[in-house]
């Protein structure tokens, strides 16, 4: 198929219009930039233009040693600041082939699932703000602070913990912590109906993100997506369930991966919101667990200098957003030598050059919000 | 999903109205101080009394916001005829909070409890040079350092606890062996 | 040494209208007043600060009780910026652009150590080593991320520094940072490199409290 274009004088220029969304625009939480080329009103090509948040996070990385890491590397994925931590850890663990103590694996359990509650209440809420209703993201709120104190009280951060230490966590849960975890828990549980009834019930949110952006089991393949977007094409791999680290694998019964097979908007956000239930079933199931341990260390004591043997690992866990991973290469220094770093959104977002030519511009905000990206888990 | 019209709207207002009823979540916060836990990380107080200048939390800070100078001094023997030590005397410790990350390395690495984290967070300057806080300052902040909550009861005693008890126990043991020892004469006596 | 030039500004009409120059000083505070409890407010969110901020105007802290009112549409209509996360080299023109197009006065609040000076990235190579490189600050909250109600204190901060100040110095001294070094009522990012503060002069015996307060007294 041969295309032939005739040009006299400028007309053969396209009309196509090109339409720049971001890098500031209200609807994209974060500093992404699109670049849309449009035909009429509807896109015929996409691009993200990524690296307004790029803060250079890997070479950084080589030139702090263990402990330091962490602290950074929460924050490449600011709302899922605690899992970021985990997968450092646990890399720098298995260098060790260090064992952390029972008390650490299931209290990280139930940390990382608190986070991933307090990850997906985010979207929850702004998911429907992007839509047009408001209201939801004041109730999201009011959960995620509930959940905010109780990481607060235990870790002192209310986004960055900077709790995980190599070998275990910084300092044992206070006195009393258990049982007002286990309120605020009942507390959010109680009041998720606003989503499943108020957002997921409602006729316009419903039209306005059913059958729209459909995500192909395909190009899920193909652009490695992972996480509850993935999951609601169909592709149902959760390494919490497939791979199981920490205390997952004892969790199996209590541990429900949401999936659905529509691949549409509304499927995505419907995973999200089973997997934020069954991820405060998986909390409470944690504290019941801690609540009969018997009493240990939380950490493992640590040499001065802390230094990875020489060798190379690599570490995934499975983030709110997605796959997360660790490839962690130390020539046996205190810094690694490398430490490449594989975040959920940057692979997730790639999706959209194949998701957003043949939508209409008014659908595109509703696609955009439902991959649910951070962008500084995208640009690093 | 639902066959009336209209029904989305009426489930939003009825959440509306039933939230209207109950009592805001507002905290009033120039009004009312907030509650925070006392592990907060708010601001680092020094207590430098503690201090001995070993340089630890400058060296190990991610951001080395932490700026410390001292000069070395000698102290006269303290008995006549001994000899003369030379000890550290901190000139300033200052910490740039416009720089600091709030990671709690400084306090995690710091031998001798000089470094505490306190909840205040109420700092927030017109000018970037006054978020440097100088010692007198840090000082102040200790006041407001709160006492750090009891553990979980499935905890690992604290390491302190630990090796007072194992001392107390040992001394404990000396005393009864001790007791025990100057007993048997007597009764053999 | 010259490490942080000097931002250069539009050259924007800064001046007072005949009204608010010619107005008695009573009608002034009435005004400050009114610029004070009425900030509508243009959220520049860039990163983690950038939760932070949407949690303090959601119902928990609820900004809009001090007068702070995050509906702006679009810089053009706003009075305050908050700039809450990293800026990053890429990033830079875009923040310098979007405050260039907010109308006079403006304020600023760099929320975040990201944003006060680059905070966690000081040392990385795509990262602006603070927002006041490219825009003058009003007021830095330290924090990383700060709490809502540290954001909070930093507005109730900016508000009296609103209520204290005269329009007409502000611009007569604007007009002069733009040309020379700066004197301006921003705190100029050339001042930034100045020495560091001097330890005191002599050696103190003891760490006394009358000895604490001199190193304090010597950087200032």
């Amino acid at each position: 198929m041969t295309e032939t274009t005739v040009g006299i004088g400028g007309a053969a220029e396209g009309t196509d219009m090109v339409l720049n969304i971001g890098p500031q625009h209200p609807s994209t939480h974060g500093v992404l930039r699109l670049r849309l080329i449009l035909d009429g009103e509807r896109i015929s090509h996409a691009e993200p233009v990524i690296g307004y948040m790029h803060r250079g996070a890997e070479k950084l990385f080589e030139a702090r040693d263990y402990r330091q890491i962490i602290m950074l590397a929460n924050r490449h994925d600011w709302l899922s600041a605690f899992s970021n931590e985990l997968g450092v850890v646990i890399a720098v663990e298995r260098m060790l082939g260090m064992e952390v103590p029972e008390r650490a694996v299931w209290t990280r359990t139930l940390l990382a699932e608190l986070n991933r509650v307090l990850n997906h209440l985010m979207f929850l809420g702004s998911y429907p703000l992007e839509l047009g209703g408001i209201t939801p993201v004041f109730y999201a709120f009011r959960e995620r602070e509930e959940l905010q104190n109780i990481l607060e009280e235990v870790s002192g951060g209310r986004m960055h913990y900077m709790f995980n230490r190599v070998g275990g966590l910084k300092e044992d849960l206070p006195n009393g912590w258990l049982g007002r975890a286990r309120e605020a828990v009942a507390d959010v549980r109680s009041r998720m109906d606003v989503f499943d009834r108020l957002v997921l019930g409602n006729e316009i949110f419903r039209g306005r993100t059913r059958g729209v952006g459909v995500l192909t089991p395909q190009t899920v393949h193909a652009y490695g997506v992972s996480g509850p977007i993935a999951r609601a094409s169909g592709v149902d791999f959760d390494l919490r369930r497939d791979e199981p680290y920490l205390a997952y694998g004892e969790l199996q019964d209590t541990l429900n991966v949401a999936t659905r097979t529509e691949g549409d908007c509304l499927a995505r956000f419907e995973c999200l919101l089973e997997q934020t239930h069954n991820s405060l079933d998986l909390a409470d199931a944690c504290l019941d667990r801690i609540a009969e341990l018997p009493p240990g260390p939380i950490n493992q004591r640590l040499p001065k200098v802390l230094k990875a043997p020489e060798g190379h690992t690599y570490a995934w866990t499975e983030n709110p957003l997605g796959i997360n991973g660790y490839y962690l290469v130390s020539k046996g220094d205190k810094t690694p030598y490398r430490l490449k770093l594989r975040s959920a959104s940057y692979n997730n977002i790639q999706a959209l050059t194949e998701l957003l030519p043949g939508t209409l511009v008014a659908d595109m905000v509703a696609i955009l919000g439902s991959m649910f990206f951070v962008v500084g888990d995208i640009d690093k | 999903m639902s066959p009336v019209p209209g029904h989305g709207l009426a489930k939003g207002l009825a959440v509306t109205l039933r939230t209207m009823t109950r009592r805001s979540v507002t905290h009033q916060y120039p009004d009312a101080a907030p509650h925070l836990p006392p592990r907060s990380r708010g601001v680092i107080a020094l207590f430098e009394e503690n201090c001995t200048v070993c340089m630890l939390c400058a060296r190990e800070c991610p951001d080395w916001c932490i700026y410390i100078d001292s000069h070395k001094e000698t102290v006269p023997p303290a008995a006549p005829g001994g000899r003369e030590r030379s000890r550290n005397v901190l000139d300033r410790f200052a910490i740039d909070f416009a720089l600091c990350m709030y990671c709690g390395i400084c306090i995690e690495v710091c031998p001798f409890d000089a470094l505490f984290w306190s909840p205040e967070f109420e700092y927030a300057e017109t000018d970037i040079r006054e978020l440097t806080h100088e010692r007198d300052k840090l000082r102040e902040w200790m006041w407001t350092v709160p006492t750090p909550p009891a553990l979980d009861p499935g905890a690992e005693e604290p390491k302190e606890i630990a090796a007072a008890r194992k001392t107390a126990e040992k001394l404990a043991a000396a005393q009864e062996t001790a007791a025990q020892q100057t007993e048997t004469p007597e009764g053999g006596a | 040494m010259d490490v942080t030039p000097q931002p250069q500004l539009l050259p924007e009409p800064r001046r007072l209208g005949t009204l608010a120059r010619l107005a008695p000083e009573p009608m002034k505070v009435v005004l400050n007043w009114g610029r004070r409890y009425s900030l509508w407010v243009f959220n520049f969110g860039l990163a983690c600060c950038a939760i932070e901020f949407i949690a303090a105007s959601m119902a928990r802290h609820d900004f809009i009780r001090l007068g702070v009112i995050p509906f702006a549409p679009g810089p053009r209509q706003a009075d305050l910026m908050i700039v809450s996360g990293t800026v990053t080299d890429k990033m830079a023109p875009a923040v310098k652009r979007l405050y260039e197009q907010m109308p006079e006065p403006k304020y600023v609040i760099s929320f975040g150590a990201c944003s006060n000076c680059g905070g966690p990235y000081w040392d990385s190579y795509s990262v602006t080593k603070g927002v006041d490189q490219i825009i003058p600050v009003d007021v830095y909250v330290p924090g990383c991320p700060p709490r809502p109600e540290a954001l909070l204190q930093g507005i109730l901060k900016l508000q009296e520094k609103i209520a204290r100040e005269s329009l007409g110095e502000r611009y007569a001294d604007g007009s002069g940072a733009a040309g020379g070094n700066g004197a301006g009522p921003h705190p100029s990012p050339a001042a930034l490199t100045s020495a560091l503060v001097t330890p005191p002069p002599a050696p103190a015996a003891d760490a006394g409290p009358a000895d604490a307060s001199a190193p304090g007294e010597g950087g200032r």
